[in-house]
């Protein structure tokens, strides 16, 4: 857009500049004519002038040839106006004069049709054959050429401006489109090679770039591999802390049943509150530092069907069936563990509530969610137990084991990912989880 | 019942044994995953207690292991790791059931129990051979309804060959199951405690197959088997 606006206004000036010294070079041949007539004439004894062969131009004789001069007498002279051969039988009347350099400038009409540029000049000589010598005839001196020539020439060198210009211009567009296209390349893989590690496809940006971007790409892996350290660091610290504190917990739980008694109820007791915010906690912040990581995707087909083959063994004495239904390639935008986490707390509660069957299905909802539903054929939960459920801690009944915190960390995983768990009744009668999350589709 | 203990934590692993000793078990210890290994690869056991962090081998190894050599006794992962993953990782890896810590002692001792129940192909805690009832769950016996006062070695023995009903047991193998690794194996001793347990229950419900070992299965079954023979 800048280079066409630049290529016009260029085009423009240099029309101009040339017109100026086009006109310039035709005002100063039509100047040296007029001096080479003045110094031609010779005034004769009652006033005439006459110019001497000297001033003998061929363009001054060719009829209409578009040089003319003229000397025309000014004040009472009867005399006749002396003209070129080339104005034949034609005068040329001069008005609107403009002085420069002590000669008189204007326009004006001549035979044919003709635009003349005009140059002219007072000059008076004397009269000799007069008593007084003080007489004096004057004469207006002037030499008229054809100002067509002039715009002849500018058209044609505006006709050359143009198509050079315009060849100029697609030459000059074209360029700049392959620079940019070229220019541009590594950074549009540079953006592919971003989408793939958003995506999932990659851990690090792959190929080659040019010196410019490659610190930049540099950068980039090594932001993504300090942020892979700084989750499994995390994750390492969780888990070892994880083992620290429910390795003692389970020291004192032990040792306080092993003597009854208020005090080892009450140790009991408190040690069941522990464990359960340790529990949540724990599964918090091994979710809150993997939320945000690039490059994370997990495909749900294998996660759930691991779950479904490990808590058929947990649960292998009530027999529980558990139907799957999951396409495959269903990708979930987040880290496998934090998957497993909900999916498995979301199936271990249906396994343990169900009568005999545990439904569990994925699928796609939209280009960025999917949804997967859990849903059993036990007793279920009324509306209002449904609004209770999911709170941190809150346990309906305590004779099914858990840690009533399963629903609630699930819960705060998928806010975490910015997904949601909703709860209602299942088709097969009993409790219903429906776990929505981001997706890679 | 003989139970391999494998746990680093030296508080926990004396706490555990103690309870496990007191619900009728012979334990034997390891406190790295190597030790571990070895006792259950040499030793026979009914029930291994794994944990899955310990020095030396990891746990899920030392189970993998395990399972390479044939070695299919049921294992009992006991562990602080309670994500799924470990989960998933420790089932894949050849366990039979898997508990967080921290725990309830009696939840283990009712893992436990539904381990050797399940080994033994026992659909519930009780477990019937005639007019002799065994509860595991509470270790009582009772025979025509009447609850019979047994010593704890009596009781494991008793109970060893409930769990293996109608199977010939060896009197070596009933020494390799009821003491710990640390005893003077004498199979001597076998004989008196069976006889004396015999006495006590006043029914003839242990066999003794000549040259083989014992057998514990109901006498009238064993009639009707003859008469139709």
């Amino acid at each position: 857009m800048w280079t066409i606006l630049g290529l016009v206004v260029g085009g423009f000036v240099l029309s101009g500049v040339f017109r100026s010294s086009v006109e310039s070079d035709f005002d100063a041949r039509l100047k040296f004519d007029l001096d080479g007539m003045i110094a031609a004439a010779e005034p004769g004894p009652a006033g005439q002038v006459s110019l001497q062969g000297r001033f003998t131009d061929p363009r001054f004789e060719r009829v209409y040839s578009g040089w003319y001069w003229q000397i025309a007498p000014e004040g009472k002279s009867a005399n006749l106006p002396q003209i070129s051969r080339s104005l034949w039988d034609h005068t040329i009347k001069v008005t609107d004069m403009v002085t420069r350099g002590g000669v008189q400038w204007s326009h004006g009409a001549g035979p044919e049709a003709q635009h003349l540029r005009i140059v002219s000049r007072h000059v008076e000589f004397p009269i000799s054959d007069t008593p007084s010598p003080t007489d004096m005839q004057g004469y207006r001196f002037l030499v008229a050429g054809d100002s067509t020539q002039v715009e002849d020439e500018v058209a044609n060198f505006n006709a050359t401006l143009l198509w050079s210009f315009v060849v100029l211009g697609i030459g000059l567009i074209g360029g700049i489109f392959i620079q940019v296209r070229v220019g541009l390349l590594p950074l549009r893989r540079l953006r592919t090679a971003l989408a793939r590690i958003r995506d999932g496809h990659a851990r690090k940006l792959d190929g080659r770039f040019p010196r410019e971007i490659a610190p930049l790409a540099s950068e980039l892996n090594g932001l993504i591999e300090h942020n892979a350290e700084v989750v499994a660091r995390a994750r390492t610290h969780v888990s070892n802390l994880a083992h620290f504190l429910k390795t003692p917990l389970s020291v004192i739980t032990t040792e306080a049943s092993a003597q009854p008694g208020p005090l080892a109820d009450s140790v009991v007791k408190q040690v069941g509150t522990m464990r359960r915010q340790v529990d949540h906690y724990l599964a918090r912040a091994r979710a809150a530092g993997a939320v945000n990581a690039l490059g994370n995707r997990t495909e749900v087909s294998p996660v759930i069907e691991d779950l479904a083959r490990v808590l058929g063994r947990i649960h292998v004495e009530r027999g529980i069936t558990i139907a799957l239904e999951h396409p495959n390639g269903l990708c979930f935008r987040g880290e496998r563990q934090d998957l497993e986490e909900m999916v498995g707390n979301l199936m271990d509660n249906a396994c343990k509530w169900a009568a005999s069957r545990v439904a569990v299905s994925a699928r796609g909802i939209s280009g960025t969610l999917l949804e997967i539903v859990v849903g059993d054929d036990g007793p279920g939960l009324s509306l209002e137990e449904l609004s209770h459920i999911g709170e941190r801690g809150e346990r309906l009944d305590e004779s099914v084991p858990g840690t009533g915190l399963g629903l609630a960390i699930v819960r705060d995983i998928a806010r975490l990912y910015g997904g949601s768990l909703s709860l209602g009744r299942s088709s097969m009668g009993g409790f219903e989880a429906r776990l929505a999350l981001p997706a890679i589709i | 019942m003989r139970i391999l203990l494998v746990e680093d934590d030296s508080d926990l692993q004396r706490l555990l044994k103690k309870a496990l000793s007191d619900a009728g078990y012979v334990v034997d210890t390891a406190s790295d995953g190597e030790e571990g290994h070895f006792l259950g690869d040499t030793e026979p056991y009914d029930v291994v207690i794994l944990d899955l962090g310990l020095p030396k081998m990891d746990g899920v190894r030392v189970l993998e292991k395990w399972r390479q050599e044939n070695r299919t006794m049921p294992v009992l992962i006991l562990t602080a790791r309670d994500r799924w993953s470990d989960k998933v990782a420790g089932f894949d890896a050849g366990a039979d059931d898997y508990l967080a810590k921290p725990f309830h002692t009696e939840e283990l001792l009712a893992r436990v129990r539904a381990l050797l129940r399940r080994a033994a192909g026992l659909a519930t805690s009780e477990i019937d051979v005639g007019p002799l009832k065994i509860d595991t769950r509470a270790s009582r016996v009772i025979v025509d309804g009447n609850p019979v006062k047994l010593t704890s070695l009596e009781y494991r023995l008793l109970s060893y060959l409930a769990h293996h009903k109608g199977k010939v047991v060896s009197r070596t193998e009933l020494v390799e199951h009821l003491y710990d690794q640390d005893f003077d194996r004498d199979s001597n001793t076998i004989e008196v405690f069976v006889g004396r347990l015999r006495k006590k229950l006043g029914i003839n419900v242990i066999q003794t197959v000549r040259g083989l070992g014992y057998c514990l299965d109901d006498p009238n079954a064993q009639n009707e088997d003859r008469a139709k023979a």
